[in-house]
C-alpha cells in the first residue's frame, strides 16, 4: 500500500464514519535507504525565466521530476504582505517559470498555495505571484487559498520532537511536490530555507513549532518530501527577516539553487549568507536523521 | 384586492424596494478587500446619504463634514417627493415591509398614538449631539441594519453554508462532491466572506434588529411610524414637500378602505392624507374603489397636519438632551481612559471620535484582520458599538487602510499608506511571567518574526537562563523598542500561548491622544 492509495482509502472510508479521524502513517523503512552522492545545481543570471530552465538542466530538466498527467504542487513562500523587491516572498518570475515548465512537462494539474502569515489575499496579490500565474492562462494551473477542511492529522513516525501534526492534504498526495523557498534571514532559525518553507503546508498553531524548531522541521521533512527544491536567491533578505520591508536589507544575487536533496539545497544556500551549514539547526537535525547531505564536500555541485 | 387594468403602481414600488435592498446587500458584501488597496465602490454611500447622521456628526463636531454632503440629496429628494425615501428606498423599510409577511399586524390605525415619539427622539439626539452626547447611531435605521448584518446575520449565514459544505466534503460520495464543490467555490467567490468572522455584541445587534421587525406585530411599520429618528427628520421636511397626496373627503361616505390598509397610518378619520406620515407606497391608489386618491405636484398647503408634539414635552426633550451630557464628565474614564481602548489608525481624538462615529459598523465589517470589534463599555455606555482593536482576536494589518476608506463620517481619517505606517495606535508590552523565553527558558520569539515594521519594533537578545529542568540554556529574549512600535497587535495575536498572550498592546502612546505617552515623545 503506497501513501496515495492509503490517503484515498482513508477518505473513502471516512465518508461513512462521522467521527473517525483519518491518520497517515509513513513507513520509516522507505526513508532509510542509502543514497548516491547528491547533485546540486547552481545558476546565475538576470533573466529569471531562462535561469529556471538553466538551473534544472544539469538535473535532467523538469521532465526528470514531472511526468505526464502528474498532480504537481509548487510551494513558494508567499507568506507575507510584501512586494517582490522586498524579498520576503519567492520571486514571482521564478514561480511562474517553474509552473510553466511543469505544464510543458505534461502535468495534469499544477497547484500553488501557501498558508500565509499576513492576510492571505493580500499576500497572494502583493507577492506578485497571483498576477504572474494569471499571465500563464492555463486551466490546469490553480493558485488556491488554503481550505481548512483539507488539513488532515498525520502521524510522524520518525519524529523525535514532532510526532503528529495537521498537514495539508494536497501537499501530501501530490505526485510531484516542488519546494520553492526564498532564501532569507530569520530571527530564531537564523535563516529560512527549504525545510522552513514546509511550515506553509501545515495547520494548527504554528507558533508551537518554535520550541525546538530545528528538530521539528527535520521531523516534518520526514513526511513533507519535495521531489525538487529550488531555492530562490535572485535576491536575498539579510536582516529583519523573515518579512523585511527595508530595501537596504535586500541583496541581489541573481542566483538559483536546485536539488532533489532538500538538505543539500539548504546547506549550500547557507553559504550565500557567509554561514556554514552547521549553523542552521534544521539542516543539522535533518542530516542526522539521514534525510540528506549537509557536507558540502560530499555534494556534487554543478554550475549551470 | 382590486385588480387594475395595467400594472398596479404598488408593484413598481415593491420592485424598487427589492432593487434597493439588493443594492444594499451588494454594497454590504463589497465592503471587503477586493484585491487592491483601494475599494472600488463607495460602499458607505448609504450612510453618507443619511441626513440624520450628517446632522448629528456636524452638530457633534461643530464643523461641516464634507463626506456627508450627499445627505443633502436625500433632503432635496424629500422636499420634492415627500417620505417616498422611506417607502421606496430605505432598506430597513423594505425589510420591515418584508417581515410583515410573517409578522402579522392589525389593519389600520390601532392602539396608542405614539407618532410624536420619533420627533422627540430626533430632537433629543440632535440636542445631545450638540452638547457632547452622541446617540444618533443607536436608533439610525441603517446603523441598526448594518450592525445586525455585519455582526450576526452574515457570520451566521457563513457558518450555515460552510458547515453544510464541510459535512458534504467529509461524507458525501465522490460524485456528490463533484457537483457540490463547484457550488461552494462559486459561493465563496461571490457571497460568502473570505474567512470566518467573529464579532462581539452580535446577539445584541441581532436582538435590536429583531425588535424593529417584531414591533410590526402591534402596528405595521411601527418603527418607521413612531420611532425612527431619520423618519422623523424626513417627516418634518415632508410637510413642505411638493408631491402631495390627495385623499378622499365627505363624498366617500362610509368607505374607509384606504385608512384600513395604510401601512403608515397616514390617513386620518376624515380621509385626509398626512404628508408627514405618508411614505407614498401607493397601496391606497390602487385600492380606492372610486379612484379618488391621487398625487400631484403642488406648493405645500400652510395648514399641514400637526406633528402631534406638545409644547411641554418638547421643552422636556430639549432639557433632557441638554442636561444629560453634564453627567458624562463625572465618570472615572474621564480621568483614566480604558487602557484597552485602542482605536483604529486614523481615528480622531477620543471626544471628537465619539461625536463623529455613527456606530455603523462599516469599519468592523471591512477590517481585513477582523481586528476591529464593537466596544462594550470601554468608552462609556455611549461608546457602545464604536470600533476598537482587540488584538487577541485579530490584528491591524500593516499595509491595510480600509477602515479609513469606509468611515462615512470621517471619524476615522482616510490615510495614505505612508501616513498609516506612522500612526501609533498603541504599544506592546511583554509579560515576562508568561513569555516562554523569560518564564520557562523555552525558545519562541514568534512575535519578533511577525513584527511588521521594517526596523522591527520587537528585537531580541540572547540570554543564559536556567529552565524548568534545571539546565542552563541560551534563549533569545524579546523586547519592545517603544519608538518603533505602532501597536498593530500582530505580536499579541500570534503569541502561541494558548491562553492569555505574553505580549499585549495597550493604548499607550496613541498618536491621536497627545499626552498618553510615557516619554512624552
Amino acid at each position: 500500500m503506497d501513501r496515495r492509495q492509503f490517503i484515498k482509502d482513508v477518505f473513502l472510508w471516512s465518508a461513512g464514519a462521522t467521527l473517525a479521524v483519518p491518520q497517515f502513517r509513513i513507513i520509516p523503512s522507505a526513508l532509510a535507504a542509502e543514497r548516491p552522492q547528491p547533485l546540486l545545481s547552481v545558476a546565475k543570471g538576470a533573466d529569471y525565466a531562462a535561469l529556471v530552465s538553466r538551473v534544472l538542466a544539469p538535473l535532467g530538466g523538469m521532465g526528470q521530476f514531472v511526468k505526464s498527467g502528474d498532480k504537481v504542487v509548487i510551494k513558494p513562500n508567499m507568506g507575507w504582505d510584501r512586494k517582490p523587491e522586498q524579498a520576503a516572498n519567492t520571486n514571482p518570475l521564478v514561480v511562474m517559470a517553474l509552473a510553466s515548465l511543469a505544464l510543458q512537462a505534461g502535468a495534469g494539474k499544477v497547484l500553488i498555495f501557501d498558508r500565509s502569515c499576513n492576510e492571505a489575499r493580500r499576500c497572494y496579490a502583493n507577492s506578485g505571484i497571483q498576477a504572474a500565474l494569471a499571465g500563464l492562462d492555463d486551466r490546469r494551473l490553480k493558485i488556491d487559498h488554503m481550505d481548512n477542511r483539507k488539513f488532515v492529522p498525520v502521524q510522524i513516525a520518525r519524529g523525535k520532537s514532532l510526532t503528529s501534526w495537521e498537514i495539508y492534504k494536497d501537499a501530501l498526495d501530490a505526485d510531484c511536490y516542488i519546494n520553492v523557498p526564498v532564501a532569507k534571514h530569520h530571527g530564531l532559525s537564523r535563516l529560512t530555507l527549504g525545510l522552513k518553507n514546509s511550515m506553509g503546508v501545515i495547520g494548527g498553531n504554528r507558533g508551537d513549532m518554535h520550541h525546538d524548531l530545528g528538530q521539528k522541521l527535520a521531523d516534518l521533512a520526514t513526511v513533507v518530501r519535495p521531489k525538487l527544491t529550488v531555492i530562490d536567491a535572485t535576491r536575498i533578505l539579510l536582516r529583519n527577516g523573515p518579512q523585511g520591508g527595508d530595501l537596504n536589507d535586500v541583496k541581489q544575487l541573481d542566483t538559483l539553487i536546485a536539488s532533489a536533496d532538500p538538505v543539500a539545497a539548504d546547506a549550500y544556500a547557507t553559504t550565500l549568507f557567509d554561514l556554514q551549514p552547521a549553523d542552521i539547526d534544521s539542516t543539522v537535525a535533518a542530516y542526522n536523521m539521514g534525510l540528506g547531505e549537509m557536507d558540502l564536500a560530499k555534494i556534487k555541485v554543478l554550475t549551470a | 384586492m382590486v385588480r387594475n387594468r395595467k400594472i398596479p403602481v404598488y408593484l413598481w414600488r415593491r420592485l424598487c424596494q427589492l432593487l434597493f435592498f439588493a443594492l444594499f446587500l451588494f454594497l454590504f458584501i463589497k465592503t471587503d478587500y477586493s484585491g487592491s488597496d483601494e475599494l472600488e465602490y463607495a460602499v458607505n454611500i448609504l450612510f453618507r446619504l443619511d441626513p440624520l447622521l450628517a446632522l448629528a456628526a456636524i452638530f457633534a463636531g461643530k464643523t461641516l463634514v464634507a463626506l456627508m454632503l450627499p445627505a443633502l440629496i436625500t433632503l432635496v429628494f424629500t422636499l420634492v417627493f415627500g417620505r417616498s425615501f422611506c417607502g421606496w428606498i430605505c432598506p430597513m423599510g423594505a425589510l420591515v415591509d418584508g417581515a410583515a409577511a410573517v409578522i402579522r399586524s392589525p389593519q389600520g390605525t390601532v392602539g396608542k398614538e405614539l407618532r410624536p415619539v420619533k420627533y422627540y427622539l430626533l430632537i433629543f439626539i440632535l440636542v445631545a449631539a450638540l452638547l457632547g452626547l452622541p446617540l444618533a447611531g443607536y436608533l439610525d435605521p441603517f446603523s441598526l441594519l448594518v450592525r445586525a448584518f455585519s455582526f450576526a446575520v452574515y457570520p451566521a449565514f457563513d457558518f450555515a453554508v460552510s458547515s453544510f459544505f464541510t459535512f458534504t466534503y467529509l461524507h458525501a460520495p465522490d460524485w456528490g462532491n463533484a457537483a457540490l464543490e463547484p457550488v461552494y467555490d462559486f459561493l465563496k467567490n461571490t457571497v460568502l466572506p473570505f474567512s470566518h468572522r467573529v464579532y462581539g455584541l452580535g446577539l445584541l445587534s441581532l436582538l435590536l434588529l429583531a425588535l424593529v421587525l417584531v414591533l410590526n406585530h402591534w402596528q405595521r411599520r411601527f418603527f418607521c411610524r413612531n420611532l425612527c429618528p431619520l423618519g422623523g427628520l424626513l417627516a418634518l421636511v415632508s410637510r413642505f414637500s411638493w408631491l402631495t397626496a390627495h385623499g378622499g373627503d365627505e363624498q366617500c361616505g362610509k368607505c374607509r378602505q384606504c385608512r384600513a390598509i395604510c401601512r403608515m397610518g397616514a390617513i386620518a378619520e376624515d380621509r385626509r392624507i398626512s404628508p408627514a406620515d405618508c411614505n407614498l407606497c401607493l397601496d391606497c391608489v390602487a385600492l380606492c374603489p372610486r379612484n379618488r386618491i391621487h398625487f400631484s405636484f403642488r406648493r405645500p398647503q400652510p395648514d399641514a397636519v400637526s406633528s402631534g408634539m406638545t409644547r411641554r414635552a418638547f421643552a422636556g426633550t430639549v432639557a433632557t438632551g441638554a442636561l444629560l451630557p453634564l453627567f458624562l464628565p463625572g465618570r472615572p474614564l474621564t480621568r483614566r481612559p480604558d487602557p484597552l481602548l485602542i482605536r483604529p489608525p486614523g481615528a480622531l481624538a477620543e471626544d471628537e471620535f465619539l461625536g463623529r462615529c455613527v456606530r455603523c459598523g462599516e469599519c468592523m465589517k471591512v477590517c481585513i484582520g477582523n481586528a476591529l470589534q464593537p466596544a462594550l463599555l470601554e468608552a462609556g455606555i455611549e461608546g457602545m458599538f464604536t470600533p476598537l482593536v482587540r488584538s487577541r482576536i485579530g490584528y491591524c494589518e500593516y499595509n491595510c487602510t480600509l477602515c479609513g476608506q469606509v468611515c462615512p463620517s470621517g471619524a476615522i481619517k482616510k490615510l495614505t499608506l505612508p501616513a498609516k505606517h506612522a500612526v501609533v495606535i498603541g504599544r506592546a508590552f511583554f509579560d515576562k511571567n508568561l513569555c516562554l523565553p523569560y518564564a520557562k527558558g523555552i525558545p519562541c520569539i514568534v512575535c519578533e518574526e511577525h513584527c511588521p515594521t521594517p526596523d522591527k519594533a520587537i528585537k531580541f537578545r540572547p540570554q543564559q537562563v536556567v529552565n524548568a529542568r534545571g539546565e542552563t540554556v541560551t534563549v533569545l529574549q524579546p523586547f519592545v523598542v517603544d519608538e518603533l512600535c505602532i501597536g498593530c497587535g500582530i505580536c499579541e495575536n500570534k503569541c502561541p500561548l494558548p491562553g492569555r498572550a505574553a505580549v499585549r498592546v495597550t493604548g499607550e502612546g496613541q498618536t491621536r491622544q497627545a499626552g498618553l505617552t510615557l516619554s512624552g515623545g
